[in-house]
């Protein structure tokens, strides 16, 4: 039995129809339409303990309805939701006692105070033992450098301290389970690394299982070993991240500048997908050329001034997906 | 010609201003229940307090209860037209936020294009609140309306005065967020010196003597006295066109005050970026 | 079960403590948060005055009589404040998804929000409320006695839970409406105003209105007649005595519809 069990779950949404122009507004005075959103429908997966999960999605997808209805926060319209044998929005209490949760896009910390403030409150909230909260205090100073902004007031750090403190802040009652929901949203590269490499850790040595949306792919692929890709509130696929990389991301595209206009262009082995100027698009598959046969080939033919190799990015290996299924052509168009 | 032109799109550009607010003003119909009964409700509170003054009186300071009601109504009418422009808080959290630094850049004057704004959402709440309420009240009510055709135009030109005064000195405290980095105070006085001095409330005819002074030396009872007066007919003849001109000239001073602070402001975001 | 309540009882000093921490950091706007209260009453009383100038009384209210009803109202009122005036702007935490924090921590929510604000601004209607008093109680020659101390403490007391019962019945709006500020603003703020005058200025139905259904009368009205001496033809007088548990009725009624709407909000979201 998994640690997380989510069955047939749903979720809908009662959305006011708005009404356009004036004569729409004045009627609205008097009467709203509604409709109904079905942010999430049907979806049913398994968490093991010590798992890390990606629940990946477009914007919109539904992935915080769904970690919203994980922590209690939601009620579901229906399915069953059971997070270490408890049902969160029944006994919403008991399950905060066992979860950490962050919010990417905004703090849960006190806004108008010191960070250690918050933390200490927490502490009480939480009723974590005082031994405790200074070896929790310590490791965490220690791998995501609280200590310099331990004194400053929440709202005057920066994006990337303050998503820092908000974890930290989120495990100082060593919940089994973590919720991230876009937890790397507007970070910088070395920002991002080092809650990638926190993450990873408090999994490894702590065992906490950790369950995180996002958009962004490196984070996935540093991070999970399983994804849940979601779409229009329904589960596309659910496994290992390896398996789409192998189905899908075999093609790649070559960028060429040329030095002078290309006439009549063409190279065994790759398709002319775009051509703006002197720029051309080429696309190819792995297992049947290489790119530096590619190159070679039209070096033979055109002076090269510049390439640029262009991996399938993965969210259009998943847009693909989302397009045509698992088991669609891999014909993906790259932007 | 090519004057004409300039101006007509001018006007063009600032008239889309005022278009827009006043569908946002449409789209925000909860705001505009909200308002109304807010508004509603002060006019219930000052009509039974006057009722309950006026109680076994006849005449006071030579004006019945009538011209009092009449007062109290066209006072509260002209407050709710107030009200649905931009309020000074809003102005300051617009300061606070950069959003006035931002909006300096653009091709347009500021103050103008708030200006505006407010039309717009004024129109609707005119249209949809104030008219179709008033209209109602004044019928079932029948206090003292203007008589002649000419005391009804005169009130409504001293309204515009009046508003538009409101709107000069409301801007300015706004802008006074520039430089206090805390407007608390400020807010304060200006709610009530608005409150009591432009006879919002208490026409200036009640205050103690030396009080209705004070309040002629200011700008305020340009706001809601001078046309309140002009509408229950306690202003006539001469001293209609002597309180006209006298908003006239707070409105112009006031103006220039704006205008000053404004530049001031404008210097300040330009020179230390807000 | 007492546990847990003492255990609430200390969070909730912990946090506000730590909320008077926050507001100390602006130490200017403070101080200015406390005058612009006491300035905003002081000018009501100043219009009060203006008032009654040219007429004398109002309905039999003399200025000091109505300077006290007045004060009655602004002491419990900045009592209520401290506890509960953030609950006005709970659409923002609302809005913006801030208040899914409180979902996600072991105690009560409602407790949990209460224990965000202390709002020190507070103590700018206790400084005007306080002096007015005292200065009414002066000119008026009141003595009282033992028993009208406790009706004034009732009324305190009770003026409290009510007017602290409708802000948490005014947020709970925004459950709904994603909008309570701006009920705060329209709605309570202007029936407050209207119980700054003796209540029988007013037709019938409102008092009937502010006796049964929204009991502001309890706040401030009824006791008054208690604690000043005055007679009523509408009113007996042991009403005045019964501020404190009205306060607890409505009060109690107020959370309750407060938990109907966090279910609300449990279910549809923001
Ligand atoms: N409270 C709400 N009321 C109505 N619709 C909502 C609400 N919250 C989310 N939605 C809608 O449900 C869908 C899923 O939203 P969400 O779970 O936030 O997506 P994601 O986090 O994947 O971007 C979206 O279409 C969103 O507009
Ligand atoms: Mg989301």
């Amino acid at each position: 039995m998994g640690l997380i069990e989510v069955n047939h779950l749903s979720k809908h949404y009662q959305i006011a129809k708005r009404q356009e122009g004036l004569g729409g507004a004045l009627r609205s005075l008097f009467h709203r339409e509604y409709m109904t959103k079905m942010a999430v429908q049907d979806i049913s997966f398994a968490v093991n303990r010590g798992e890390v999960v990606g629940y990946i999605g477009p914007n919109g997808a539904g992935k915080s309805t769904t970690i919203k209805m994980l922590t209690g926060i939601l009620v579901p319209t229906s399915g069953e939701i059971r997070v270490n044998g408890i049902i969160p929005f029944k006994e919403r209490q008991k399950n905060a006692r066992q979860i950490g949760v962050v919010f990417g896009q905004r703090t849960q910390l006190w806004w108008d105070l010191p960070t250690i403030e918050s933390f200490e409150l927490l502490k009480q909230v939480f009723e974590v033992p005082d031994q405790r909260y200074r070896q929790n205090m310590a490791t965490f100073s220690d791998i995501l450098g609280l200590g310099e902004f331990l004194y400053t007031p929440v709202r005057q750090l920066s994006l990337g301290q303050r998503m820092r403190a908000d974890i930290a802040a989120s495990l100082l009652h060593d919940p089994v389970i973590l919720f991230l929901d876009e937890p790397t949203i507007g970070l910088d590269v070395v920002a991002k690394e080092r809650m990638r490499t926190f993450i990873k850790e408090i999994n490894r040595e702590r065992g906490v299982t950790v369950i995180l949306t996002t958009h962004d792919m490196s984070d996935i692929e540093k991070l999970c070993q399983r994804m849940i890709l979601i779409d229009k509130g329904r589960v596309m696929y659910d496994g290992e991240l390896a398996k789409i990389k192998e189905r899908f991301g075999k093609e790649r595209v070559l960028i060429v500048d040329l030095e002078g206009e290309a006439t009549d262009f063409s190279i065994a082995g790759a398709a002319v997908i775009k051509q703006e100027g002197n720029r051309m698009w080429l696309r190819f598959s792995r297992d049947e050329v290489t790119a530096s046969q590619l190159i070679n080939q039209i070096s033979e033919k055109y002076e090269i001034k510049d390439v640029t190799i262009k991996d399938p990015e993965i969210d259009v290996m998943i847009r693909h997906i989302y397009e045509k299924g698992m088991d669609g052509q891999a014909d993906y168009q790259q932007e | 010609m090519i004057l004409e032109v300039i101006i007509l799109g001018t006007f063009k550009m600032y008239g889309e201003f005022s278009r827009k607010s006043f569908q946002r003003a449409a789209a925000y119909r909860f705001d505009a229940w909200t308002r109304i009964i807010g508004n509603v409700m002060f006019l219930f509170m000052w009509g039974f307090i006057w009722y309950g003054l006026y109680h076994g009186k006849g005449e006071v300071e030579g004006v019945s209860f009538q011209a009092m009601l009449s007062y109290i109504l066209i006072s509260q009418a002209l407050q709710g037209l107030h009200g649905a422009g931009t309020p000074l808080w809003e102005i300051q959290e617009r300061v606070r936020t950069g959003d006035i630094a931002m909006e300096m850049l653009r091709p347009y004057d500021y103050p103008t294009r708030m200006l505006f704004s407010d039309f717009g959402s004024i129109t609707f709440y005119f249209m949809t609140a104030i008219v179709p309420l008033y209209t109602v009240l004044f019928l079932v009510l029948k206090p003292v309306v203007p008589t002649s055709f000419s005391q009804g135009g005169l009130f409504v030109v001293s309204a515009i005065l009046g508003y538009l005064i409101r709107y000069c000195i409301e801007l300015t405290f706004g802008l006074f967020t520039f430089w206090l980095v805390e407007t608390g105070g400020v807010e304060d006085i200006f709610y009530f010196a608005i409150s009591l001095f432009s006879g919002s409330v208490i026409p200036l005819w009640f205050f103690p003597g030396w009080l209705e002074q004070v309040a002629g030396y200011l700008p305020f009872q340009g706001i809601f006295f001078v046309p309140n007066s002009i509408f229950v007919g306690q202003l006539t003849g001469q001293a209609v066109w002597d309180a006209l001109l006298s908003q006239v000239i707070w409105l112009l001073i006031c103006y220039a005050i704006l205008r000053f602070v404004w530049a001031k402001a404008s210097m300040k975001i330009v020179i230390q970026g807000g | 079960m007492v546990e847990s309540w003492l255990r609430g009882i200390s969070m909730y000093f912990y946090m506000v403590s730590a909320s008077i921490r926050a507001q100390l950091q602006y130490r200017y706007a403070f101080i200015m948060n406390i005058l612009g209260w006491a300035m905003t009453y002081a000018g009501t009383a100043i219009t009060m005055w203006v008032l009654l100038y040219s007429f004398g009384t109002l309905e039999g209210w003399i200025f000091w009589e109505l300077i006290f009803l007045f004060a009655l109202a602004v002491l419990s009122w900045g009592v209520c404040m401290i506890f509960f005036f953030h609950f006005r702007s709970l659409d923002q935490y609302i809005v913006n998804g801030t208040f899914d924090r409180f979902l996600v921590r072991p105690i009560h929510p409602f407790f949990h929000f209460m224990a965000m604000k202390f709002d020190v601004g507070a103590f700018g209607q206790f400084l005007f409320s306080i002096v007015a008093v005292a200065l009414s109680y002066s000119h008026l020659n009141l003595h009282w006695q033992a028993w009208q101390w406790l009706v004034f403490l009732g009324a305190v007391w009770g003026g409290t839970l009510i007017q602290g019962g409708l802000l948490v019945a005014i947020s709970a709006m925004a459950f709904w409406t994603t909008r309570s500020e701006r009920l705060y603003w329209v709605v309570m703020w202007p029936a407050k105003n209207l119980m700054n005058y003796p209540l029988t200025i007013y037709p019938r139905v409102i008092q009937l209105l502010v006796i049964f259904v929204l009991p502001f009368a309890f706040v401030n009205y009824l006791p008054a007649l208690l604690l000043l001496g005055k007679t009523s033809q509408t009113m007996a007088p042991f009403w005045g005595f019964l501020s404190p548990f009205v306060g607890m009725i409505f009060f109690w009624l107020c959370f309750r519809l407060w938990m109907l709407g966090l279910n609300r909000y449990k279910s549809a979201g923001s």
